[in-house]
C-alpha cells in the first residue's frame, strides 16, 4: 500500500507543481500577485475541451493550441490591467486588488456563458484504463502529468539559467528599475512573462482537467490556495523550489490522509507551511532578503 | 444622522433599479432564494428551471379565480449573508407571501429563523440535513431527508450480500455530513460492520489516498455522502485504483443526478442510489414533466428540478386552498397538503417534513444512466 | 413609524448590520496595514470571536454584556501566540502564514464535534443590534482617528513608508507591530461576536481564505490614508452585490468590473487622503 500511496502523493504533488510553475514565474519576475492566474488555468481546459469536442481535433494538437491561446489571453488581460498601474507607479497592492476584481468578473462571465455544470473531455481523447507496475496503478493522464512536469521544469530552468533572455528575466526580478536602465525593455519582457505563465497555466488546466475529468469555470479558483502555499514554501520565482515544494505538499497530504486521518490533511499541510515560514522566513530555498510588499 | 441619510439614499437607489418592470397588481407574490451565480450555481439553476416550468402550467389557468403567481427568484451566490438579504428583500419589498428555498441546508439555517420570525411559510426543496424543520413552525421541506432514503438503499445492498462497508463523506458541508450520520446509523442498525470512515473536502479533486487505504481493507461496499461533483471524482479514482465491480458503490442523495453518468461514465456502473424520483419513472405525470422540461430547456431534468417542480404546485395548491394570499392561512393550508406529483403522493408530517418515503426506489447506474436496481 | 418605513428597515436590517460588521473588519485590516504589515489573519480572528462568543451564549448561557467583551480573549490569545514568530515575516510571506492560520482553524472547527462540525452552530439568539454594532464602530473609528493624529500615528506612517528609516529614528518597530496585531484581533473578534449574534447561524467555511481576501479588499479599495477610507471601501463592496440584484446572472460580472475600473483610476484607494497633523514635523 505504501508504494501506491507514494505514487498517489507524487502525482498529486506534480499537479500542484504544474499549477504553480507559471504562478511563481509571474510572481517572481513581475512581482505581481496575479489572481487572474487561476482563470488562465480554467481557460486552457475549456479551450482544449472546445477544440477536441466541438472541432474534433486530436489532443496532441489541441493541447499546445490551448496553451498558446491561454498565453495570448494572458498578454491581453495582464496588459489591460497592469500596464496602467505600472505607469502611474501605483502601490503593489493595487495590482492585487485589480486582479481580484478582474477574476471575479471573468469567472462570473465564464459561468454565465458556459454554464456552471461540470464538463468532461470525450472518452476517446485519452485512455482511462490504468496500467499496473509492481502493484502500483497509474493512468495515462497521470503519466502525462509527470512527464509534462519534468519537461516544463527542465525547460524553464534551461530558459532562466542558460539563455540571455533568462538573464534579462532574472535581472528584472532582482531590480526592475536597474534592469530598465541597463537597456532591458521591461514592458515587453513583462508581456513575455505573461505569455509564458498564461501558457503554463493553460497547459496545467488541460492536463489536470484530463486527469480528474472534471472541467468547470471555477476549477482554477480551487487550486489557488495550494498554489500560494507552493510558491511561498518554494520561494518566489524559484522554479526548482516550486517543484520540490509541490511534491512535498502532495506527498504530505496523501500520507496524512492515508496513515493519520483524512480530515487532517489540510491542517497538516498548512501547519507545515507555517512551520517552514517560521523557521525559514523566505521559503525553503530562499535567501534571506527583506522586501516590502 | 448624515451617514444614515446617505445610506437611505443609496438604498432608495437600489429600489428604483430593481423594481419589476410591469408588476400586475393582481399577481400573488412568491419568492425563491436560490444559488444562481458562483461555484454552486448548477443546483440553483436546476431548481429555478423546475419552478418556472411548473409556474407556466399554473399561470395558464391561474389560481384564486384567475389570479397569476409572480415568482421572483433571487440569487444568494451560496453566501449566507446574501441569502438572508435576498429573503428579506423578497418579503419586505416584494411582499412575497411564501418563500421557496434556499438551496443549501447551511443557508436555510441562516434564512429560516428570519422568515420564521416574520411568519412567512418557507419551503425548502433541496435541504436534506437534519434539524431543518425544527427551526420553527413556518419552515417546511418537500425534499425527503436522508434519514428516509439511505436506509432503503442500505437494505438493498445488504440483500446483495454487504457485510462490511467503508464510509466516505465531504466533511465541510452540512448536507454531506448529515447524510454520513444517517449512513452510519443505518449500517449500525443493520449490523453491517464499518471498516473505515474517510473524509474529504467538497472542493477536493484527489481522493487517491483515502481510496488506496479503503482498497487494502477490502470492504464489500463503499458508501459516499457528498454532492455529485466530488462523488464522480471518487468513483472515477476508485476504478483507476483497481476497485472493481465486486465492491458495491452506494451513493447518498447527492449522487442522484444525471451528472454522475455524464462525468464518471462507465466508472459509475453498478452504483446504487436511493431516490424519491428518477427520470424514467413510467407514470404519465412524470413523463409529461420530463418531455416538457426537455422541450423548454433542451436538457434532461435532475432530481433538484423535479423536486422544485412539485414544490411549486404544492405551494400554488396551498394558496388556492387558503383562499387568499395570506401567509398565515397558507401555512395552515400547506400543513394539510395532499398532492400527487412527479415524485408520487405527497403530504407533510406534523413536523413539516415529507410524510411518506414509500416512493423511494433504489436506482442503479448502468452505461451512464440510472435505472431501477434489480 | 409608518408601516412602509418599518418594512424598509426590516428588509435592509441584515444589510445594515453587515455594513457595520464589515466596517469593523475593515478597521481590523487597517490597523495592520497602517504599520506596513500584510497580515491577513482577520478572518481567522473573526471566526475565533464568533465561535467563542456563540459557545459562551449557547453552552454557558452567559449574558451578552459579558460575552461581547470576552469574545476578544481568544483572538487576542491567538494573536499573542502567533505574534512572536510571524512578526519576523514580511510582505506576502506574512500574508500566506496568516491565511494558513485560518485554514488550520477551519480544519479544527470541522473535526471537533463540540464546534458543530460542518453543521456549524445554529440557534444563536439575536442579541446584537444597530446600537451595539454602530456604537462600537463609531468608538473604534474615533479612537483610531485620535491615535492616527498623535505621535503614534506619525510613527505608524513612518513604518509604513520606510521601516528601516523608522527604526533608525528610534521607533520600536516590533512593539508597534505586535500592538497593531492585537488591536486587529480585538476588532475582528468583536466583529465576529456581533455577526454571530445577529445571524443565528455560523459555519466553519465563513472564516477561511476567501473572506480573508474580501476583508483585505475593503482596505485596498477604500485606501489606508485615514481610518474612514477602509470603512467606505467595506460599505461599497458590501452594497454592490445588493445594488446590482437587478442584473441577475451578470451581477457578479459587473461587481468585478466596477472594482477593476475603480482601482485602475484610483490606485491609492477611493479616499487617498492622509490625516493632517499639527505640531512638530
Amino acid at each position: 500500500m505504501l508504494g501506491q500511496q507514494l505514487a498517489n502523493g507524487l502525482i498529486l504533488g506534480a499537479t500542484y507543481a504544474l499549477f504553480a510553475l507559471g504562478f511563481t514565474l509571474m510572481f517572481g519576475v513581475i512581482r505581481v500577485i496575479n489572481l487572474v492566474y487561476g482563470f488562465y488555468f480554467t481557460a486552457g481546459a475549456f479551450i482544449a475541451l472546445y477544440l477536441t469536442r466541438n472541432l474534433g481535433w486530436p489532443m496532441a494538437v489541441a493541447f499546445p493550441a490551448a496553451a498558446i491561446a491561454s498565453g495570448v489571453m494572458a498578454i491581453g488581460i495582464d496588459g489591460l490591467l497592469l500596464t496602467r498601474l505600472r505607469r502611474v507607479g501605483a502601490p503593489e497592492l493595487a495590482s492585487l486588488m485589480v486582479t481580484l476584481g478582474a477574476v471575479l468578473a471573468l469567472y462570473a462571465t465564464a459561468t454565465a456563458l458556459l454554464g456552471p455544470d461540470i464538463k468532461r473531455f470525450p472518452a476517446s481523447v485519452i485512455g482511462a484504463e490504468a496500467m499496473e507496475f509492481a502493484a502500483i496503478r497509474i493512468t495515462q493522464a497521470q503519466v502525462l502529468i509527470l512527464l509534462a512536469t519534468i519537461v516544463l521544469v527542465g525547460g524553464l530552468l534551461a530558459l532562466m539559467h542558460g539563455t540571455r533572455l533568462g538573464l534579462a528575466l532574472r535581472a528584472m526580478a532582482e531590480n526592475p528599475d536597474a534592469a530598465g536602465l541597463m537597456g532591458i525593455d521591461t514592458i515587453r519582457l513583462a508581456a513575455l512573462v505573461s505569455f509564458i505563465s498564461g501558457a503554463l497555466a493553460g497547459a496545467g488546466g488541460v492536463l489536470i482537467g484530463l486527469n480528474f475529468n472534471a472541467i468547470q469555470p471555477y476549477m482554477g479558483e480551487a487550486m489557488m490556495l495550494r498554489g500560494f502555499v507552493v510558491i511561498i514554501v518554494g520561494g518566489l520565482g524559484d522554479i526548482r523550489g516550486a517543484l520540490i515544494a509541490g511534491l512535498l505538499l502532495g506527498i504530505v497530504e496523501v500520507l496524512t490522509a492515508g496513515y493519520i486521518a483524512s480530515g487532517l490533511k489540510e491542517a497538516v499541510a498548512f501547519a507545515i507551511l507555517v512551520a517552514v515560514l517560521w523557521s525559514r522566513p523566505a521559503g525553503l530555498f530562499g535567501r534571506a532578503v527583506t522586501r516590502r510588499a | 444622522m448624515n451617514r444614515r441619510h446617505l445610506l437611505t439614499t443609496a438604498l432608495a437607489g437600489a429600489t428604483v433599479t430593481a423594481l419589476p418592470a410591469f408588476a400586475q397588481p393582481a399577481a400573488i407574490q412568491v419568492g425563491a432564494v436560490e444559488i444562481l451565480t458562483g461555484p454552486a450555481a448548477a443546483y440553483g439553476i436546476a431548481i429555478k428551471a423546475g419552478l418556472e416550468l411548473a409556474l407556466d402550467a399554473i399561470n395558464l389557468k391561474g389560481i384564486l379565480g384567475g389570479q397569476k403567481i409572480a415568482l421572483t427568484v433571487e440569487d444568494s451566490a451560496g453566501d449566507k449573508n446574501q441569502a438572508i438579504n435576498a429573503a428579506r428583500k423578497l418579503i419586505g419589498r416584494d411582499k412575497a407571501v411564501v418563500i421557496i428555498g434556499p438551496t443549501l441546508s447551511n443557508e436555510m439555517f441562516a434564512v429560516g429563523p428570519v422568515t420564521n420570525e416574520r411568519k412567512i411559510p418557507t419551503v425548502g426543496t433541496s435541504t436534506t440535513a437534519a434539524g431543518i424543520t425544527e427551526i420553527g413552525p413556518y419552515i417546511f421541506r418537500t425534499s425527503l431527508p436522508e434519514s428516509d432514503v439511505v436506509p432503503v438503499t442500505f437494505k438493498k445492498a445488504q440483500a446483495r450480500g454487504m457485510k462490511t462497508v467503508a464510509l466516505m463523506y465531504a466533511n465541510d458541508d452540512a448536507f454531506s455530513k448529515s447524510g454520513y450520520d444517517v449512513m452510519k446509523a443505518s449500517a449500525d442498525k443493520l449490523g453491517v460492520k464499518i471498516v473505515a470512515t474517510e473524509t474529504f473536502g467538497s472542493k477536493d479533486t484527489d481522493f487517491s489516498a483515502q481510496l488506496t487505504k479503503i482498497k487494502a481493507l477490502k470492504p464489500d461496499a463503499i458508501a459516499i455522502s457528498a454532492l455529485v461533483e466530488p462523488v464522480s471524482g471518487v468513483v472515477l479514482q476508485a476504478r483507476q485504483l483497481g476497485i472493481g465491480p465486486e465492491v458495491q458503490l452506494i451513493g447518498g442523495n447527492g449522487s442522484n443526478s444525471p451528472k454522475l453518468g455524464d462525468i464518471a461514465g462507465k466508472a459509475a456502473d453498478g452504483m446504487i442510489v436511493g431516490s424519491p424520483w428518477f427520470i424514467a419513472k413510467p407514470d404519465e405525470v412524470n413523463q409529461k414533466f420530463v418531455a416538457a422540461f426537455k422541450a423548454k430547456y433542451n436538457k434532461d431534468p435532475d432530481q433538484f428540478a423535479a423536486q422544485a417542480y412539485d414544490c411549486m404546485f404544492i405551494v400554488a395548491a396551498a394558496i388556492e386552498r387558503a383562499g387568499a394570499a395570506d401567509s398565515e392561512k397558507i401555512t395552515a393550508a400547506l400543513a394539510k397538503t395532499s398532492f400527487s406529483g412527479v415524485m408520487g403522493p405527497f403530504a407533510f408530517t406534523s413536523g413539516r417534513d415529507p410524510a411518506s418515503a414509500d416512493g423511494v426506489v433504489v436506482l442503479e447506474m448502468n452505461g451512464g444512466k440510472f435505472g431501477i436496481a434489480k | 413609524m409608518p408601516p412602509w418605513l418599518d418594512d424598509f428597515f426590516w428588509t435592509y436590517q441584515n444589510l445594515v448590520y453587515a455594513l457595520g460588521v464589515n466596517g469593523l473588519l475593515a478597521l481590523s485590516i487597517y490597523v495592520v496595514l497602517a504599520v506596513g504589515q500584510l497580515s491577513l489573519g482577520q478572518a481567522a480572528f473573526m471566526g475565533l470571536g464568533a465561535y467563542s462568543s456563540a459557545i459562551m451564549t449557547l453552552k454557558f448561557k452567559l449574558p451578552f454584556l459579558l460575552v461581547l467583551p470576552a469574545s476578544c480573549i481568544v483572538p487576542v490569545a491567538f494573536a499573542l501566540l502567533i505574534g512572536g514568530p510571524t512578526l519576523r515575516l514580511s510582505g506576502v510571506y506574512l500574508a500566506i502564514a496568516t491565511i494558513g492560520l485560518g485554514e488550520v482553524l477551519r480544519a479544527v472547527y470541522l473535526n471537533i464535534d463540540w464546534f458543530g462540525g460542518a453543521l456549524g452552530l445554529s440557534g444563536i439568539p439575536e442579541r446584537a443590534g444597530i446600537g451595539s454594532i454602530y456604537g462600537l464602530l463609531a468608538a473604534a473609528l474615533a479612537v483610531l482617528w485620535i491615535i492616527g493624529r498623535s505621535h503614534i500615528g506619525r510613527a505608524m506612517e513612518a513604518m509604513r513608508t520606510d521601516e528601516t528609516a523608522a527604526e533608525v529614528m528610534g521607533i520600536n518597530v516590533p512593539r508597534y507591530r505586535l500592538g497593531a496585531l492585537l488591536a486587529s484581533a480585538v476588532l475582528a473578534g468583536l466583529a465576529g461576536a456581533l455577526s454571530a449574534h445577529v445571524s443565528s447561524f455560523i459555519g466553519p467555511n465563513e472564516y477561511g481564505f476567501e473572506p480573508a481576501v474580501t476583508i483585505l479588499s475593503f482596505a485596498l479599495l477604500g485606501g489606508i490614508g485615514t481610518p474612514i477610507a477602509p470603512v467606505l471601501g467595506a460599505w461599497i463592496l458590501t452594497l454592490l452585490p445588493e445594488l446590482l440584484r437587478g442584473l441577475a446572472d451578470f451581477r457578479l460580472v459587473f461587481n468585478g468590473v466596477i472594482i477593476v475600473i475603480a482601482v485602475l483610476f484610483l490606485p491609492n484607494g477611493i479616499l487617498p487622503f492622509r490625516l493632517r497633523r499639527h505640531g512638530r514635523p
